[in-house]
């Protein structure tokens, strides 16, 4: 009787369920080496390297003031709006450096799509909400289509089909968040950043926002911030912890800790602050 | 004193602030009206002036008024809007010479409105050589208005919050892809209704257009670059004559003239509830 | 809704009955080598063991995670401690069957009583349905099948006390003896199999009404 013959493969995806070994050989979309950003000559975050790879999932978690929100708006540019706001170090995105002079943030932000934390739909109808940034993108051809895929891309279409045309803002809370996943989708970007996306939103939406997260990352690769670290254990596949420093002047500076994958940061973190955090003694 | 009765006699207080001001209005339009309502008639609007009452109509009058307000549209509209625009999305608010402008602009809609006429003779009627015309009048009423507009402008495009700007740059749009296609939409309500308040207090203006040289007594249609009067000026100068018809056919004069204005203003009114919206 | 979460408990009961159809071999296998006194195949179970213990710590490590990350509560979460008890139960039967195949080969040579390796063999096959069945009753939520798992294990009870009475009455010379000490071992592991098969049909009942009872005190 032949005992021996025991499926290694399928003992390695036990093992590699929670991706523990997965990562090393994924193509990393973000690289992130020694990035410090100031607002007007106050740093806000520095001493920060890490790389975040495709089709992941990466969360930023960490007390409020920890800088997460400023070094997510870094990977779109959208830092560039904020008078004062200066950046050191470097921010390569497939190897090419997203601030070097001949980069046009317009075309940055067409591949790294953002999404905000209070739903901010246009006053404007469903449709146009969606068709929006092909619009302006000259992606003219086939609009109607596009923006079908994109609405079905983010769990709505069925919710919406039959009222493209009302206005956006008559929509629930989720429905609106959805509403500016799709958004952001129509333009078929790369990357998508979404900045503590459902803060604003009831239990129920939350759970849906985080069930879509989980669709999207197999075509997109997203990165998200947020303040409820129970959320970063469920979705992220890798997550970085961020703390403050306070220096003794009474000076916060934001700082990166510690960048895992998520198990590993929820059962055995190497930092203490990481524990304290998770465990909830933080402060 | 109870804190009841020191509540009522507070309401009682604004109660008669209220009166005062509407019994004295409602005085003054009473009496127009009785005066004039029942001398407007086709004649009144038809007929240019004449020195015989019966049939002296305010025509040139009400046209140059209509097209005042018609050019003050066309003129102080764009700029006041254009300049708000620059002011609220494209300057940057530490610059010196921003700030400079700003504080012109707060100051510039204080100015009285006869220091406008003044300028208007100076540069517009003599300097440039327009002379005494419609079209300078009307220049100098869009100088006067253009402060208003501006600040009307730009509390409308301060009011569409930072997100939909936001949203719009995160999705690839160019800044003036953003401004024109998400803020001035959403702002036009507040732009419009602001603009149509400051044109309807041009219209009354009396000062300036005399300054430059509107005429008292014109009996052709006024044309851009000829004489012209406009009502103000024209009941004014009614008033201003001896036979007791005239002061009827000037009081009938005003009631056109606030008709106008209540035309205007109840555009603005419904300008502003039809498309206003919840941010 | 919570589709990842979802998918790793699927994946937790799946790799748990996996872990079951291994260790259901393992027990084939030593009761084979046992009734065969066949020394090879008794050195296949030892070396098989690492194999489980492979997958039991994975099972371990996964419910870790899976704790960690997904925050499970109510039926979740009885069903994850369930798993993370009924996995260590069999790691446990595993280590049973390595005693008994070890013991297999320690007594090779020695003179066996047919008698007691065909009473064994009831035992082995009496031992694998209550592991099956306890299986079963975990996946189905099976309450009342689990709470059948009681008298099978009274059967198995019985038959220990008798192979110590049974080897009383043998007597004979040194190596029979020999033999017969050993197999009073092999008798305890037997029945230990079972102990454990039940302790998992206890982890199935819990699952269900959410209350952790022993069908029987351990006073028998």
């Amino acid at each position: 009787m032949n005992v021996t013959t025991i499926d290694h493969r399928a003992l390695a995806a036990v093992a590699q369920g929670h991706g523990t070994e997965s990562f090393a050989s994924r193509e990393p979309v973000f690289q992130v080496k020694d990035l410090a950003v100031a607002y007007s000559g106050n740093v806000a975050i520095h001493d920060v390297s890490l790389d975040v790879y495709k089709s992941s999932i990466t969360a930023f978690i960490g007390p409020s003031g920890c800088g997460k929100s400023t070094l997510i708006r870094c990977f779109n540019r959208m830092n560039d709006l904020v008078p004062g706001a200066t950046i050191a170090g470097d921010v390569l995105y497939h190897g090419k450096d997203l601030y070097a002079r001949d980069v046009d943030p317009v075309e940055v932000r067409r591949r790294i799509g953002m999404v905000f934390q209070k739903p901010n739909p246009f006053p404007k109808s469903v449709y146009d909400n969606v068709a929006f940034g092909p619009r302006v993108l000259g992606l003219k051809d086939d609009l109607e289509a596009r923006v079908e895929g994109a609405l079905q891309r983010a769990a709505l279409w069925d919710e919406v089909k039959d009222r493209l045309k009302g206005s956006a803002l008559s929509l629930s809370g989720g429905q609106q968040q959805r509403l500016c996943i799709a958004r952001a989708l129509a333009v078929e970007p790369d990357v998508i950043l979404m900045d503590e996306p459902a803060s604003a939103l009831d239990p129920i939406s939350t759970t849906r926002i985080e069930d879509l997260m989980h669709e999207l990352k197999r075509d997109y690769t997203i990165v998200i911030v947020t303040h409820n670290m129970q959320q970063a254990a469920r979705v992220a596949d890798m997550t970085a912890f961020f703390s403050v420093e306070v220096a003794d002047d009474g000076r916060r500076t934001g700082v990166l800790v510690e960048y895992d994958v998520t198990a590993k940061i929820f059962t055995t973190p190497a930092d203490k602050r990481t524990e304290d955090y998770v465990t909830g003694r933080f402060g | 004193m109870s804190r009841a009765l020191k509540g009522g006699v507070f309401k009682a207080l604004l109660l008669l602030s209220l009166a005062v001001g509407f019994v004295m209005l409602g005085a003054l339009l009473v009496d127009v009206f009785r005066d004039g309502l029942p001398y407007v008639d086709w004649m009144l609007l038809s007929n240019p002036p004449s020195s015989s009452p019966l049939d002296a109509g305010a025509r040139p009058a009400i046209l140059a008024t209509l097209y005042i307000a018609g050019l003050l549209l066309l003129l102080a509209v764009p700029v006041g809007v254009g300049t708000a625009i620059y002011l609220e999305e494209y300057a940057s608010k530490t610059r010196w010479y921003n700030r400079l402008l700003e504080v012109n602009i707060q100051n510039l809609a204080a100015v009285p409105s006869i220091v406008y006429g003044i300028l208007g003779l100076a540069f517009l009627v003599r300097g440039a050589g327009l002379g005494r015309v419609l079209l300078a009048g009307a220049l100098i009423l869009t100088l006067l208005v253009l402060p208003t507009v501006i600040i009307a402008a730009r509390e409308a495009i301060r009011a569409v919050p930072d997100s939909i700007r936001q949203g719009g740059y995160a999705l690839g749009a160019t800044q003036w892809q953003v401004v024109s296609r998400q803020v001035l939409p959403a702002a036009i309500p507040g732009i419009a209704t602001g603009s149509i308040l400051a044109l309807s207090r041009a219209i009354g203006e009396t000062a300036p257009l005399i300054m430059i040289g509107a005429v008292t007594y014109i009996a052709f249609d006024p044309t851009l670059l000829g004489p012209f009067t406009a009502l103000p000026i024209q009941i004014y100068s009614w008033v201003g004559l001896p036979a007791e018809e005239f002061k009827f056919l000037a009081a009938a004069a005003i009631v056109v003239l606030l008709g106008i204005l209540l035309v205007m203003n109840a555009l603005a009114i419904w300008l502003r509830n039809h498309y206003r919206r919840s941010w | 809704m919570r589709i990842s979460f979802q998918e790793a408990l699927d994946q937790l009961e799946a790799d748990l009955q996996r872990e079951g159809e291994l260790v259901l071999r393992s027990v084939r296998a030593a009761c084979e080598a046992l009734c065969a006194q066949d020394a090879e195949l008794a050195d296949e179970v030892i070396a098989f063991d690492d194999d489980i213990d492979e997958l039991y710590l994975a099972v371990e490590r996964n419910v870790e995670f899976l704790l960690a990350r997904q925050t499970p509560v109510a039926s979740d979460l009885r069903l994850v401690l369930a798993i993370l008890h009924s996995n260590l139960h069999l790691e446990r039967i595993g280590d049973s069957c390595t005693t008994i195949a070890k013991l297999t080969k320690l007594t090779h040579g020695l003179p066996p009583d047919p008698a007691l390796l065909s009473g064994f063999r009831e035992m082995g096959e009496r031992a694998e349905e209550m592991i099956r069945v306890a299986l079963a009753s975990l996946r189905d939520r099976d309450r009342q099948r689990a709470e059948s798992l009681l008298a099978s294990d009274e059967l198995i009870d019985i038959a220990n006390r008798r192979v110590v009475t049974h080897l009383l009455k043998l007597g004979g010379d040194e190596s029979q003896r020999e033999w017969g000490l050993r197999m009073i071992i092999v008798s305890r592991c037997l029945e230990r199999i079972g102990d454990h098969a039940v302790d998992i049909g206890e982890q199935a009942a819990y699952l269900v009404t959410g209350e952790f009872r022993e069908f029987t005190d351990a006073s028998h």
